[in-house]
């Protein structure tokens, strides 16, 4: 992971240098005289070669300092750990509301194969995956908070602070993103549960004459979710970056309106901490769906084992 | 790069105030005394309390009035800080920290008589001390002031009693008094500012009638009232919340829910459908509009090819219908523009007519200027679907004469970076105006302003001085006749086509009440109240 680590960074450097602009010019006012433009410069670090300037950052990172905005000063580290729960809690939101849909709908449409169930839980996941983020957010805001006025139109309230109110900001967000996620993990869960309900060993268990629920749930479905958990994988990549819209739309205050804010600042340490505590997230999450693996399937064995 | 832009009918993270014209104030009438100053309040009697909810178009980045360099700071520091002047809603300037102020006969001297007995959040005495502080922050150059150049022509600040501040001038500098009503006027805490150091940011501490709380980026900022205020009474509200919606729609869906009480950008293709929602019986939301102070054109690279060609110029120029941009394509939310003042602003000139658009003359102007079957070029533009449909009206517009336009997309920032190194043919880029008209024109038309404001790279002795002598001269309408002679000269030489200015509104709550609206567009909240 600490290879992994030190490219990203490098990436995440040499990307954010490359964006075209200069930070001190778009914070200063107009007709800047040349000594302030160097004087913002040399306070942001600016003026050094960039490989100094990397140097900087990533001996500053191992000391624990992330740096600061430079916006207005603000620590990076401690803005990116105070977004961090925002934006987890609504990917893992996501998360339940994709499963709770895709998990029945998927093994429903694939044990009812070739059936108007089947083709309506597929157009709706085709519906589902073609319907931009943004677009869907906006019309649930249109009709939850404007028409039946059920929920608030956006903000947040934390878990810690008022539970009630952090579930009502975070129903619709957390049902955009799931949609989505929804559909992806439906398809995928259907494909793979017609494959092995014509395996043998569920042959034999509708044989021996279980019930047909009991045959999907207990034998199938578990088998049938291994694919559908490295996709999951993948697509909380997807999650994240499809937080960057569904927070702006939301005012959700996570990673992604933060990333935003940043890019168009030309904010380079704060957009830098970002970008590198995204790219952690995902490693994490790689590892966690190994484990995972070898949790649901005892046959998988993690890096290491014997078999 | 510059400090303020406006590039299309929602803006850019950078300046994007709107400023309304003194004129159109009928619907803020509606809601509050038009014109009157804040005093009036505070016998008018408002309800005391509540929490005021706004919703700004983006994150303001940096609290500090001193170092802040986007418009939507700006919206913040109204109530968080006074100025030493303001202006009323129609433009007038009027005391504010500073309660009087005389020029001296040279125009070098700026003598101010300050308010007594106004104090800081912190309980620090604000005086001609902490007056000459202030200044010396801006102008220090270890630090990074973003003020610095607003202030530039100013020699020395002397305290010459405790409560008498002047301000000395290298030469004369009539656009000074406005800039004192804006960020370069706001005063902060000495005490706290020394304390704080660059953190100022994020402790702010002012004198304005409500005081800092919190501030969670992209989330909120929490203002509470100031009970030592020094306009007695005020302000009514006890607690403010800013809140920031950078998409235009959710903005706009969270002030019709009732989630909000004022946003302060209305997206221009939806004022017309917002107009009629407002009237449909129960809404409880109110539009408010007034006449322009932003204006929006399309700069012409006069450093390279095609449009080093003044003929070639004039020819696009001529092609351009510009009441169709604004009644058509904009939906009536803004004016054609032939200059570059709009109607709100104080050197807004009447009798200067909008040119109608005249094809036959385009294609005198490309066969005078060698280019008789026309030709192509870049044009580059911000993102945005009030941009794109204003482009590829001006793209079918000259595309009938024979100029071909390619339409190049660029991220804001990227754009400005692009054409701040000439690398544009035209440009779409706006500007978000100012009170004083100087800072509407100067640095746009002037060599000062190359690369970062005047991205035709355009140069003209005669301009100059022109400008420069309206920055001497002390009497607006003798301004006004300068300014009016150089649209003349730009209007012939056509480094910038002009299109449109979009008009000024407010989208407000029917609970919100006793809200001036103001022709820079800011949000000042010390005498609004919220009714039960």
């Amino acid at each position: 992971m600490i290879p992994v680590l030190f490219f990203v960074s490098v990436i995440i450097f040499v990307l954010i240098n490359l964006i075209p602009g200069d930070a001190a010019r778009l914070f200063l006012g107009e007709e800047a005289p040349p000594d302030a433009v160097a004087a913002l410069r040399h306070e942001l670090g600016l003026d050094q070669p960039v490989y100094v300037q990397y140097l900087r950052w990533v001996g500053g990172m191992l000391h624990g300092d992330f740096g600061y905005s430079f916006k207005d000063h603000r620590p990076v580290l401690a803005t990116v750990l105070e977004k961090i729960p925002v934006t987890g809690e609504l990917t893992v939101a996501s998360l339940l509301v994709a499963w709770a849909i895709a998990i029945p709908a998927g093994a429903l449409a694939a044990w009812r194969q070739r059936t108007v169930t089947d083709y309506g839980a597929s157009a709706a996941a085709l519906v589902g995956l073609s319907i931009p983020n943004f677009w869907l957010g906006i019309m649930l805001i249109y009709l939850f908070a404007v028409h039946l006025r059920w929920l608030p139109a956006s903000g947040w309230t934390s878990l810690t602070h008022d539970p009630v109110r952090n579930v009502r900001a975070l129903a619709m967000p957390a049902s955009v993103l799931g949609l989505v996620l929804a559909a992806v993990v439906m398809r995928q869960l259907r494909s793979s549960m017609v494959e092995v309900l014509s395996a043998d060993f569920v042959r034999t268990a509708k044989a021996k004459g279980l019930a047909g629920g009991v045959v999907v749930i207990r034998h199938a479905l578990r088998n049938a979710v291994i694919p559908v958990i490295t996709v999951m994988g993948i697509q909380m990549g997807t999650l994240l970056g499809g937080a960057v819209i569904t927070e702006t739309i939301f005012a959700v205050p996570g990673l992604g309106q933060l990333a935003v804010n940043s890019i168009y600042g030309r904010d380079y340490p704060m957009l830098e901490g970002v970008v590198l505590f995204s790219a952690l997230a995902i490693l994490v999450i790689n590892l966690a769906v190994d484990i995972v693996y070898s949790l649901i399937d005892p046959r998988i064995k993690l890096a290491g084992g014997r078999s | 790069m510059a400090s303020s832009r406006a590039t299309r009918g929602r803006i850019t993270r950078r300046e994007l105030l709107r400023y309304g014209a003194a004129g159109a104030l009928t619907a803020a009438g509606l809601l509050g005394a038009p014109g009157s100053m804040p005093m009036a309040f505070a016998q008018g009697g408002g309800h005391r309390g509540g929490t005021l909810r706004v919703g700004l178009d983006s994150d303001p980045p940096n609290l500090d009035p001193h170092r802040s360099s986007a418009a939507v700071d700006r919206q913040v520091f109204q109530s968080l800080y006074d100025k030493l002047m303001d202006t009323d809603a129609n433009l007038k300037i009027v005391p504010m920290l500073a309660a009087s102020w005389s020029v001296s006969s040279d125009g070098r001297t700026f003598t101010l008589k300050l308010r007594q007995g106004v104090q800081f959040h912190d309980g620090t005495p604000f005086n001609a001390q902490a007056v000459v502080y202030n200044f010396d922050r801006m102008r220090d150059p270890k630090f990074p002031s973003a003020r610095r150049s607003e202030i530039s022509p100013v020699t020395a600040v002397v305290a010459t009693d405790p409560y008498t501040v002047e301000i000395r001038l290298e030469r004369p500098y009539s656009p000074l008094a406005y800039t004192l009503t804006d960020r370069a006027g706001m005063m902060v805490s000495p005490a706290a500012a020394q304390k704080a150091g660059l953190d100022f940011a994020l402790h702010p501490v002012g004198t304005g009638a409500f005081s800092f709380v919190e501030k969670i980026p992209q989330d909120h900022v929490t203002l509470r009232r100031n009970p030592n205020y020094w306009m007695k009474g005020l302000p009514y509200l006890d607690q403010v919340i800013f809140r920031s919606f950078p998409d235009d729609n959710a903005r706009v869906a969270n002030l019709k829910s009732g989630d909000l009480d004022i946003i302060n950008i209305v997206p221009p293709p939806q004022v017309k459908q917002i107009t009629q929602d407002a009237k449909q019986p129960g809404a409880g939301f109110r539009l408010l509009e007034h006449g322009a102070f932003a204006y929006n054109g399309i700069w012409l690279n006069v450093t390279k090819p095609p449009f080093d060609n003044k003929a070639l110029r004039q020819a696009f120029s001529t092609a351009i219908d510009r009441t169709a941009i604004a009644n058509a394509v904009l939906q009536g939310a803004a004016y054609p523009a032939y200059s570059f003042f709009p109607n709100g602003t104080p050197a807004y000139d009447p009798s200067w007519k909008i040119p109608p658009r005249d094809p036959a003359l385009a294609k005198e102007k490309l066969q005078a200027g060698g280019h008789a079957g026309g030709f192509d070029c870049t044009f580059m533009m911000a993102p945005g679907q009030t941009n794109l449909a204003i482009a590829q009206a001006v793209q079918s517009m000259v595309g009938e004469v024979g100029i071909q336009l390619r339409i190049q997309v660029l991220e804001f920032g990227t754009l400005l970076d692009t054409m701040s190194k000439f690398q544009h043919q035209a440009g779409m880029v706006g500007w978000s105006g100012r009170p004083d008209p100087d800072f509407d024109i100067y640095p746009f038309v002037t060599k000062s302003g190359i690369p970062d404001f005047n991205y035709a790279g355009y140069v003209n002795d005669q301009v100059q001085n022109l400008l420069d002598a309206a920055r001497v001269l002390q009497d607006m309408s003798q301004r006004v006749r300068a300014y009016s002679q150089v649209t003349k000269i730009l209007a012939d030489d056509m480094p910038y086509a002009w299109l449109y200015c979009l008009k000024e509104y407010k989208l407000v709550s029917t609970k919100m009440r006793g809200f001036v609206q103001v022709p820079d567009g800011m949000i000042r909240l010390h005498s609004v109240w919220l009714a039960s």
